[in-house]
């Protein structure tokens, strides 16, 4: 309140304008001097410390947007990463589904071959025991009938032996005589 | 000597036996030679191209195997047999008896031989017929 007294104290004696600086206690040339002083600091920090700085802040910046690159790139990657092992599952998934389909096919080709062979070693079996059979008992027949053949001749021998006396054995050499002429 | 062959040898002494020569002495002679030329293993040889010769001059001589005695009769057909089958104008047999062929007869003579026996019957049962 004391304050806005004072100002109106001062508008009411206009004589003593040219002393308002001294009357705010300001020292017009200290005024000056402070401000070729801060013009000065302006220039100075204009020429050295804000292009140092802005460069600093620039240098900062592209290495935050490099950074934020990197992370869009690498998360581009990660991103690209993740289709290729989806991708690549799904082929591996894909090719294993195969051989197991062609290992299920090669296995059920392998147990039809190999029935085949063991019905085919089955059939040869029996055909070569029947062959054996069969030849044996071609054999036994031949053998019965050369044994056969023979005790007909032995019996002969011993019947024409006691039968056959003089009378019948002239008979047989007329007889036999005959059928040569 | 000159060495004569086996058939100049058969051939002259089936001659000497044709002209009616004199058989002991033609045998004797014919012994004198083989042994004196030392050809005494080729006798048999001799007196089958003798036999030969002699069939072929029409006098045949055989030898004759049946299991029994032949008698008068069966020996006048087998002669008869012979002279038919050969054209021989003579037939001298000799008889064997052989058990063994049980049967029949067998005739032979030079380059021929007629076996009609039970025996040989038999074998030809034994061996034709067999299958092994």
């Amino acid at each position: 309140m004391s304050f806005i007294n004072y100002f109106a104290e001062t508008a009411a004696a206009p004589e003593a304008s040219g002393s308002l600086l001294s009357a705010l206690g300001i020292d017009w040339r200290l005024l000056i001097l402070q401000i070729v002083a801060f013009l000065i600091l302006v220039f100075l920090l204009g020429k050295f410390v804000y292009p140092w700085l802005m460069k600093q802040v620039d240098e900062r910046q592209v290495a935050i947007e490099a950074a934020a690159k990197a992370a869009t790139e690498a998360q581009a990657s990660a991103a690209e990463s993740k289709d290729r092992v989806t991708e690549l599952l799904a082929e591996a998934r894909s090719q294993a589904a195969d051989i197991v389909s062609t290992a299920k096919l090669e296995a059920a080709q392998m147990l039809s071959a190999s029935e085949e062979r063991a019905r085919s070693t089955a059939e040869k079996i029996a055909a070569d025991a029947q062959a054996n059979v069969k030849k044996s008992i071609e054999t036994a027949k031949r053998e019965l009938h050369d044994e056969t053949l023979e005790l007909i001749a032995l019996a002969t021998e011993k019947v024409i032996h006691t039968k056959l006396d003089k009378k019948a054995d002239d008979a047989l050499i007329v007889s036999a005589l005959k059928e040569l002429k | 000597m000159a060495k004569l062959s086996r058939r100049a040898i058969a051939k002259y002494a089936t001659e000497q036996i044709s002209s009616g020569a004199d058989i002991k002495k033609l045998v004797l002679q014919l012994a004198a030679y083989l042994v004196d030329t030392r050809r005494t293993g080729e006798l048999s040889l001799v007196i089958r191209d003798i036999q030969f010769y002699l069939s072929e001059a029409g006098s045949v001589s055989g030898v004759v195997t049946t299991a029994t005695a032949l008698t008068a009769e069966t020996k006048k057909a087998i002669e008869k047999y012979i002279k038919q089958q050969t054209g021989a104008s003579t037939v001298a047999l000799d008889s064997f008896i052989d058990p063994s062929v049980i049967g029949g007869v067998k005739v032979s003579i030079p380059g021929r031989e007629l076996d009609a026996t039970v025996s040989r019957s038999l074998t030809v049962l034994r061996t034709r017929f067999k299958k092994a």
